[in-house]
């Protein structure tokens, strides 16, 4: 596992957007079984040491893999596209889509029912998610890496907002 | 290859000699040891038959007392008797004084780091006093399994930050104890109940102890346990039932609020033995001096509630960060002391909607899952059928600007788990710059443990902002923390002196191991030569297997040469009777084996990755 391989071969999957989850657990599951530290307890010292590295890469592919915007992310670096997490998008409809759905969010502790009001709003951002990788997808496969970025600039506001839902969710359970 | 003859008879033990192990359940009440002995898993008994080793520990001008003996000292000798010192492993001064009037003890005045506590035996920190307890475990394992011991697996919370991880296996080493793992107690039951049953899905770990609560969200696959997701909290157990409990009989006495503390332990006595009652029966009369009364079970639970909606809101929280409903949790286990309470049971039930396993004794089952583990790292099984993939309980950040924390970890992070930081410099030649690391959710800097501070020394002088120090934030199997720097552009690794927030030093330990032996040089002296003949058995046979198994595949004959006389090198100095020298002949061995595990280890690389091409994954 050098530094040269990608976090695609470590997993022996093609670089691409979709991404089998259950081969992804999987082969992971195989992997550490193979490299956990866990493994090398009897081992000398060096080897626990190497195992200890090879494990830490092998979570750190695992985790970029299995989230959506991390691997947008990832795949655009391996195609010599930086995107930093502060960067943000310039088309103004999706500011604007954005700012009202904040809005939505901010007044859902007032609703009536404020349970059934995040739960639509909630909805309604995951939809928006799951379009926004399908536009990914299709643009980064066709090569499109400027469309690529735009649409990842745009995942990363909605999976932000996506865990903003989550967070006042657990407010509200409290 | 006929150079692989080794071992001189009775001197470093045949690699595949069943090892001893055991595992061991330090906890705040109580703790154990158990082992697997031919083929089955059970804690180990004292002489006088019992299992269960209360965690107390009284100091006297005659010595050191540990169990149950000790914790009948408690109400006469409050101060001079140990408590629920797991509350206080890895905590500073402050802490303890947060939570001030609960504890009995007198704190010493120390420099802010670790707290000191004044015995008439002198004064004692929580990790000489948890050692004590180790020490009598251990003892009780080596004599159970006829034999120094090999290894142990230590049970801590799964909410145990850096510190308090720390702090464990400090202790575990004053015990004189070679720790395999840190293992956490909710994966520990998991496991227990795991092997028992075959059984496959999601597992919810429901662990009330005496001092804390843990909730743990798995995956069981093929025998691989996944941590999802683990929550909870280190102050929050029976002990605060027995509290809340005290309390109520206190206002119904009419006894007002400041009792001294012999009352206060009477009280709480009084309040146990109540709730354990209420386990079987459905009220107890209570009295408290000329004061009587009835507890039922509906007015226990009113009591309790509020405390045991704390512990289901963690597992709400839990079960989210797992991205999972409550729907899909397959079986919930029960561990810890405080599951027998029956609210406790009814409220756990009524929250997953299934009836909850508590078949193993749940003050057995974390000691018992230990067991197996430490059975299968000391190498007693292939240990294919077991793997546990744990998880950071608590995020790692960094102090920056304005008292904010910048995390680096979240929380949940399947561990080993490394990251990366670049930092450069504010002012124009500044060779040396500070890092101080914290864990916790919080965002300000003083609302998150702090966990140590790092300084880098030895930057290259440079102008503000052009050096570039690259900062690695390693977290290992233990969940422990270490830290590595580099100046990127010079490649000079910059030296990093920690400090940790309220743990022991590397001297320190040495001190105190000094001071367990009574100022006796002669005893020091063995019991090192004495680790360093173990620690050169271990590294011997570790390559003596290594080597058996494919050292002719991937060595040289020079090479092979040179290892096998490094390793007669060390077998020579390791029956001698310098400690020194064994210490500088491992370091010797390691070096020249050095090229032969990288090369192992890629060869498993090749091994796993042979087979996989891309088409597999693409059905």
């Amino acid at each position: 596992m050098s530094e040269q391989q990608t976090y695609f071969d470590i997993f022996g999957l093609k670089p691409a957007f979709e991404v089998d989850r259950s081969a992804l657990s999987q082969r992971y599951r195989e992997l550490q079984r193979e490299f956990h530290p866990d493994k090398y307890a009897s081992k000398s010292s060096r080897e626990q040491m190497l195992a200890m590295q090879y494990a830490t890469r092998i979570n750190e592919a695992h985790t970029t893999l299995r989230d959506p915007v991390r691997r947008a992310a990832y795949l655009l670096s391996l195609a010599g596209v930086e995107v930093s997490p502060e960067q943000t998008t310039a088309d103004a409809d999706f500011l604007m889509q954005q700012m009202m759905l904040r809005e939505q969010l901010e007044e859902v502790r007032d609703a009536a029912d404020p349970a059934a009001a995040l739960d639509d709003l909630a909805d309604e951002v995951g939809g928006l998610f799951r379009a926004e990788q399908q536009v990914f997808a299709s643009a980064f496969a066709g090569g499109q890496l400027e469309d690529a970025k735009n649409s990842l600039l745009k995942m990363q506001f909605l999976s932000k907002l996506q865990r903003q839902v989550e967070e006042l969710e657990e407010d509200l359970l409290d | 290859m006929a150079l692989l003859q080794i071992s001189e008879p009775g001197q470093t033990p045949e690699p595949h000699q069943r090892k001893r192990a055991v595992g061991i359940d330090l906890g705040t009440t109580n703790s154990l040891v158990a082992t697997v002995r031919s083929g089955s898993t059970e804690a180990v008994a004292a002489a006088d038959g019992s299992v269960i080793l209360p965690s107390a520990v009284h100091y006297s001008s005659e010595g050191v007392s540990v169990g149950a003996g000790a914790r009948a000292r408690a109400a006469a000798d409050p101060y001079n008797t140990m408590l629920s010192i797991k509350r206080l492993m890895g905590r500073g001064v402050a802490d303890v004084k947060s939570f001030g009037e609960q504890l009995p003890y007198r704190f010493a005045d120390s420099d802010g780091g670790m707290p000191q506590i004044e015995t008439v035996a002198g004064s004692v920190n929580p990790v000489q006093v948890s050692a004590e307890i180790l020490k009598v475990l251990a003892q009780r394992g080596s004599e159970a399994l006829g034999g120094e011991l090999d290894g142990a697996v230590i049970t801590v919370p799964a909410y145990f930050d850096d510190a308090q991880r720390q702090a464990t296996k400090d202790a575990a080493r004053l015990a004189g104890l070679h720790v395999l793992r840190l293992l956490n107690e909710p994966t520990a039951a998991a496991v227990a109940y795991g092997l028992d049953q075959g059984e496959e899905g999601v597992i919810a770990v429901y662990d009330l102890g005496g001092g804390t609560f843990d909730i743990s969200i798995l995956r069981l696959s093929k025998g691989v346990f996944e941590v999802l997701s683990t929550g909870g909290d280190t102050a929050l157990g029976g002990d605060d039932f027995d509290r809340a409990i005290a309390s109520w009989i206190a206002e119904q006495a009419g006894l007002g609020t400041d009792l001294d503390v012999k009352t206060q332990r009477a009280l709480l006595d009084t309040a146990c033995s109540a709730k354990e009652k209420l386990a079987i029966e459905e009220s107890v009369s209570v009295s408290y001096g000329d004061w009587r009364g009835t507890l039922d079970r509906a007015a226990m639970a009113e009591i309790l509630d509020s405390l045991i909606d704390k512990t289901l809101r963690a597992c709400k929280r839990a079960l989210r960060d797992a991205d999972l409903a409550v729907e899909e949790v397959g079986e919930v286990v029960l561990v810890g002391g405080s599951t027998r309470t029956l609210r406790v049971r009814e409220r756990v039930e009524a929250f997953f909607g299934r009836k909850p396993h508590a078949e193993i004794d749940p003050d057995q089952v974390v000691a018992i899952g230990a067991a197996l583990q430490a059975d299968v790292l000391v190498g007693n099984k292939s240990g294919e059928d077991l793997l546990l993939l744990d998880v950071i309980p608590l995020s790692l950040g960094i102090e920056t600007m304005g008292g904010l924390t910048e995390k680096l970890i979240p929380r949940n992070t399947t561990i080993p788990v490394a990251k990366a930081q670049e930092f450069t410099t504010f002012k124009d030649g500044q060779t040396a710059m500070a890092i101080h690391v914290v864990q916790g959710e919080r965002e300000l800097v003083n609302d998150c443990r702090s966990l140590a501070r790092f300084e880098l020394r030895g930057i290259p002088p440079m102008v503000a902002g052009a050096a570039h120090i690259r900062v690695t934030f390693q977290v290992d199997a233990d969940g422990l923390l270490s830290v590595t720097a580099m100046e990127k552009s010079s490649g000079v690794s910059a030296d990093i002196t920690v400090k940790p927030s309220y743990g022991l030093e590397d001297e320190d330990i040495t001190r105190m191991l000094k001071d367990s032996y009574a100022h006796a040089e002669q005893d020091m002296a063995a019991r090192a030569l004495r680790e360093a003949q173990v620690e050169a058995e271990r590294a011997l046979e570790a390559l003596l297997v290594a080597l058996q198994e494919n050292g002719a595949e991937l060595l040289s004959e020079k090479e092979l040469d040179a290892m096998e006389r490094a390793m007669e090198a060390l077998r020579l100095a390791h029956n001698g009777g310098d400690a020194e020298e064994i210490h500088e002949r491992i370091e010797a061995l390691n070096e020249v084996s050095e090229p032969f595990a990288a090369r192992r280890m890629d060869a498993s690389i090749r091994r796993a990755m042979q087979g996989h091409t891309l088409d597999e994954f693409d059905q």
